[in-house]
């Protein structure tokens, strides 16, 4: 008895001290995004002179960043564009890259196990080494870039060695061979057997495909600014170009236009909050 | 499964995604590899064949060998901190905590943004910030932007590093913990395990797969670490902090050695290759068949 | 699962009050102080009311590109653009050389994607680099009649348009000089290094502890900075390649030429009045701009492209600033110490190798419309706000830095010398006078990188 209580007052001071430890590197952990919510509602001169200090010592503190911001991105076109692509490439992705990965594991052949090594390994390519012959190959050779298509089928293609990775490793673990032995038996084909018991069986890891896939796409700068020149088509993150000046930047409306990029996508976080963390923690491992 | 179904199966399953990936990576990854024994400047129309020339013009690159060797001191440090902090992180945020879920998302944050805003918000950060909390303060760590330094700039560069790889590994570092089994765990209290020998013991044979994964893909993205380095710190003080992915998109484009950029970029990826191989091969040795 | 939901209507609500106040902000906002400087400047009218210049109905509906490398007009362009469009019927598209993209590998990346723009605007070295494999010929286009001094030739061909005219040099602050010393400054009055310093002196006295501000970027060291070593060899841009091409050869010992040691004596009187000398590879950019105009400092060494800047941090078009030369000795007769560096920096090429006929004539009709139209010579100079090169333009720059290199050219008192050096030239010797700045390195070491940087060119 009195041992318990020893142990549960020892057990309660180490808690409070993790909790404090934690806090605290919670809070550095977060302190950039703090200076970028601050200084994205000073001016430039503000910014630069006093990066530091709060906001109610500032004067003439507004929201004018903002509004240049989203005026200059021609936001809604924009919005407009990166939810097209990204919605279509993330939708496109995961479902290729399940059914793929199903195939390599549930086909123990040459080829399965070639296209596996090829992916693992080719999730380590440097980008920079492939951009020019991507480039040279759909511009120079196929003339389709410029459209939203290819940006979402080269997005579909870059993601799909560690989607498969990802989906490979869960499936080995968590889907049972016998439900679809089961299934057959009923007679069910492979595909009835595919989207009716196995893609249920596969919603936690989905849903993390889907929110790391969608995240980096909706990001994602170098590839869409290979693909995309027309104005029309331009992504939230290209639409920022302009605030970078060749000599100098234009601080408060880059970080209002970062936060006007992130800001979809942070308030779909927070209402996914819970299944985004759950399908990470069920998925990633195994 | 049934072979007879195996060509349709294989068609219906495999070929959607697999004909993305090799149109998309396979495909002009292999083009590469063929430029690198080109001629070919990036721009000319004809493309001559020269050998293995490019790859000479690597040898004598010495700048290369030199943001090589940097970058395997960057990935040791990245790896080790990274891995060690989430760990720690997510031990924490499995023990029951008052607001862990929020610590978690929280944590996850960095994954919102891209690479290069998190490189110019961090420049931002150390050469604005700081040093005005130097001035104000006095501190004499913040005293000179760390930038300006050599040394400095690189331990910028690898908090940067570690501020934004570890959210993702906190996350799969959390999945281990949860996967252990309660029981294990009590049935080693039991035992009189004290603290460190449960977890090297126990919780670490058993964490090995995550612990694999993570290993693994904190190497690769170290390696092949680019955007961070371009707008945090493109390189300066005077080229001390230009790691090897920088180094060849500098040689490609800024020198306009394109044949060499191109063949640089390949030997990272065989060494990179290399490193993750053995790396996976012996991780993998050590998981125990849960 | 309690702390869950609570933790997330807080998260919400928090969002929800930052959009609120996002959207209500503009009312109680306090953007309508007078003395804000970042009240969006007036827009300066456009006369259109004449307008003789000839179109050619012929290419009414053709759409061109223009790639733009010169980001602080990316704006200006765009109305530019418009401008033409009105008039001529020929749609003309601006693209920007994103940021983390160099000019060069934006065009060669453009070129493998078989869809080049039609024009582009680049760099003297970038234009040398692609002319003859990419770029169409433009020696018989009239408006080089226009520009002879200005014109880039490769092997006896002109192949781009040089759009603008930038200079470089000592920028003064008028009214903080004559503040601190209680006397009127005439800037004709300094003539020597010697003089320069004993300024310099005579404003520490009065109480401006470190009067210069030097920039770090490498961009600015390395190819502002370290290319007077070249053009001041006899200032010309033949005399610069003949330098270049001696110290290539090793006919040239950089040890003992003369041009380098005195380049150095004047840098390093800037680096000792460095306002970041504490910290030199620590200063900032934007911060420059801020000090000279509040006159914390009274020099900074930059050209007529940092007027944006110094604008922004409160400098207004009435107020006097100039350039002082790159004083490089105590021989007031050298031209180095009485003439300023300026010569055209931005060329724009026309891509002859993909585009059209009709696009390439859509093209030379655009810029034989910035040179002789009244509207593109008045947007040329007051839009894009740059100093034309052509003889014919009847307009002034409005601000003080391009006005007065537009006043030197007239008077004689500018050299036009531009260095024509290997693309990395800025990067890799930048680097190097980076670590000369931060006393990592002497005088030795920088003369050998620069001789082992052009020992490497073929």
């Amino acid at each position: 008895m009195k041992q318990t209580t020893i142990g549960g007052t020892k057990r309660k001071v180490t808690n409070a001290l993790a909790m404090a430890g934690l806090v605290i590197i919670f809070i550095a952990y977060m302190f950039p995004f703090l200076m970028v919510v601050i200084n994205s509602l000073k001016q430039k001169r503000d910014i630069i002179k006093s990066p530091f200090s709060w906001l109610f010592t500032i004067k003439g503190l507004s929201f004018d960043n903002f509004v240049k911001a989203f005026t200059q991105m021609d936001f809604l076109n924009a919005f407009k564009n990166s939810l097209l692509v990204t919605v279509s490439a993330t939708v496109l992705v995961t479902l290729l890259a399940a059914m793929l990965a199903y195939y390599i594991v549930r086909h123990n052949n040459a080829i399965s196990r070639i296209t596996f090594a090829l992916m693992v390994a080719s999730m380590i390519i440097p980008f920079q080494a492939i951009m020019i012959p991507l480039v040279s190959i759909y511009g120079g050779t196929l003339n389709i870039l410029n459209h939203r298509i290819t940006l979402i089928f080269m997005h579909t293609g870059f993601s799909m060695a560690m989607s498969v990775f990802m989906f490979h490793g869960f499936i080995k673990g968590n889907v049972p061979m016998a439900l679809e032995e089961a299934a057959y038996i009923d007679g069910c084909t492979h595909s009835q057997t595919f989207f009716k018991i196995v893609l249920p069986l596969l919603k936690p890891i989905i849903s993390t495909m889907v929110i790391l896939n969608s995240l980096a796409f909706w990001n994602d700068f170098l590839l869409p600014s290979l693909v995309l020149t027309d104005k029309e088509l331009l992504t939230l993150p290209l639409s920022t170009y302009s605030f970078y000046g060749t000599y100098s930047a234009d601080y408060g409306t880059i970080m209002a236009g970062l936060l006007l990029c992130v800001m979809p996508i942070l308030i779909l976080y927070i209402v996914l909050q819970k299944q985004i963390i759950g399908g990470v923690v069920a998925g990633a491992v195994k | 499964m049934k072979t007879k179904n195996n060509a349709k199966d294989f068609g219906m399953f495999a070929l959607p995604g697999l004909f993305c990936f090799l149109a998309v990576v396979i495909v002009p990854f292999v083009y590469g590899v063929y430029l690198t024994l080109t001629d070919w400047n990036g721009v000319s129309k004809v493309k001559n064949f020269i050998g293995f020339k490019n790859f000479a013009g690597v040898v004598r690159d010495g700048q290369f060998w030199t943001s090589l060797l940097l970058t395997f001191k960057y990935v040791i440090v990245v790896v080790v901190l990274v891995n060690v902090f989430a760990f720690a992180i997510a031990w924490l945020l499995t023990r029951g905590m008052k607001g862990q879920n929020f610590f978690r998302a929280g944590f996850f944050t960095p994954n919102l943004i891209g690479g290069i805003v998190l490189g110019y918000i961090w420049q931002f950060v150390f050469s604005r910030v700081f040093v005005s909390i130097g001035e104000s303060t006095g501190w004499k760590l913040f005293e000179v932007s760390w930038l300006s330094d050599p040394t400095n700039a690189f331990i910028a560069l690898v908090v940067v590093s570690v501020w934004q790889l570890s959210g993702y590994m906190i996350l799969i570092y959390v999945a281990g913990f949860m996967g252990l089994s309660e029981d294990v765990l009590e049935a080693a209290s039991i035992d009189g395990a004290s603290g460190f020998v449960k977890l090297k013991s126990i919780i670490m044979p058993l964490m090995m797969s995550s612990v694999t994964i993570c290993l693994f893909l904190t190497l690769s993205r170290a390696f092949m670490v680019y955007d961070v380095n371009l707008s945090l710190t493109a390189g300066a003080p005077y080229g001390t902090t230009e790691m090897a992915a920088m180094h060849v998109y500098e040689k490609a484009f800024t020198s306009r050695q394109f044949g060499v950029g191109q063949s640089e970029a390949l030997i990272l990826f065989i060494i990179v290759a290399c490193i993750s191989g053995l790396q996976v091969y012996f991780t993998k040795k050590q998981e125990v068949e849960a | 699962m309690r702390a869950t939901f609570k933790a997330k209507v807080t998260a919400a609500g928090l969002i929800l009050a930052l959009m609120t106040t996002m959207l209500t902000g503009c009312r109680f906002g306090f953007a309508s102080d007078p003395d804000d400087p970042n009240e969006e400047e007036e827009v300066i009218p456009i006369d259109t009311s004449v307008d003789t210049f000839e179109y050619d109905s012929s290419l009414e509906g053709t759409s061109i590109t223009l790639l733009n490398s010169k980001a602080e007009i990316q704006v200006a362009l765009g109305e530019m653009g418009a401008a033409f469009e009105e008039k001529s019927g020929v749609h003309v598209e601006v693209m920007p050389v994103t940021d983390g993209d160099s000019p060069y590998t934006k065009v060669v990346s453009l070129y493998n994607s078989g869809n080049p723009p039609t024009m582009s605007i680049l760099d003297t070295t970038d234009v040398i680099a692609l002319a003859e494999e990419k770029a169409a010929d433009l020696t018989e286009e009239e408006w080089t009649n226009e520009a002879e001094e200005y014109l880039t030739e490769v092997n006896g061909k002109v192949y781009s348009f040089p759009l603008c005219i930038e200079g470089r040099g000592i920028i003064y602050n008028k009214a903080v000089i004559e503040e601190a010393l209680g006397e009127a400054f005439e800037p004709e009055s300094v003539t020597t290094l010697g003089e320069f310093e004993e300024l310099l002196d005579k404003l520490v006295d009065a109480g401006i502890e470190k009067p210069v501000s030097v920039a770090k970027e490498d961009w600015s060291l390395g190819a502002h900075h370290l290319q007077y070593i070249y053009e001041t060899y006899d200032g010309t841009s033949e005399g610069a390649q003949e330098v270049i091409e001696k110290i290539k050869k090793g006919n040239l010992d950089l040890a003992s030429y003369d041009r380098l040691s005195e380049f150095l004596d004047m840098f390093d009187v800037l680096k000792k009045y460095n306002v970041a000398k504490g910290d030199p590879l620590g200063a900032d950019y934007d911060e420059m701009a801020i000090d000279l105009a509040d006159g914390k400092t009274a020099f900074w060494f930059n050209g007529n492209w940092a007027w944006p800047n110094l604008a922004e941090a409160g400098a207004e078009n009435e107020d006097e600033y100039g350039f002082l030369p790159y004083f490089l000795n105590n021989d007031g007769e050298d031209f180095a110490n009485q003439q300023i560096q300026g010569s055209p920096s931005k060329q724009v090429m026309i891509d002859g190798q993909i585009a059209s006929e009709k696009e390439q004539a859509a093209a030379k009709e655009f810029l034989n419309w910035i040179v002789y139209s009244e509207i593109g010579q008045q947007m040329l100079v007051k839009t894009c706000n740059v100093i034309p090169p052509f003889t014919n333009n009847p307009y002034e720059p409005a601000d003080p830095l391009s006005r007065d290199i537009y006043e030197k050219v007239q008077e004689g008192r500018a050299f036009n010398a531009s260095a024509i050096v290997p693309n990395d030239h800025w990067a890799v010797l930048g680097a190097a006078m980076q670590k000369y700045l931060a006393e990592r390195s002497d005088r030795k070491e920088l003369t050998e990188s620069i001789q082992e940087y052009w020992d490497e060119q073929e």
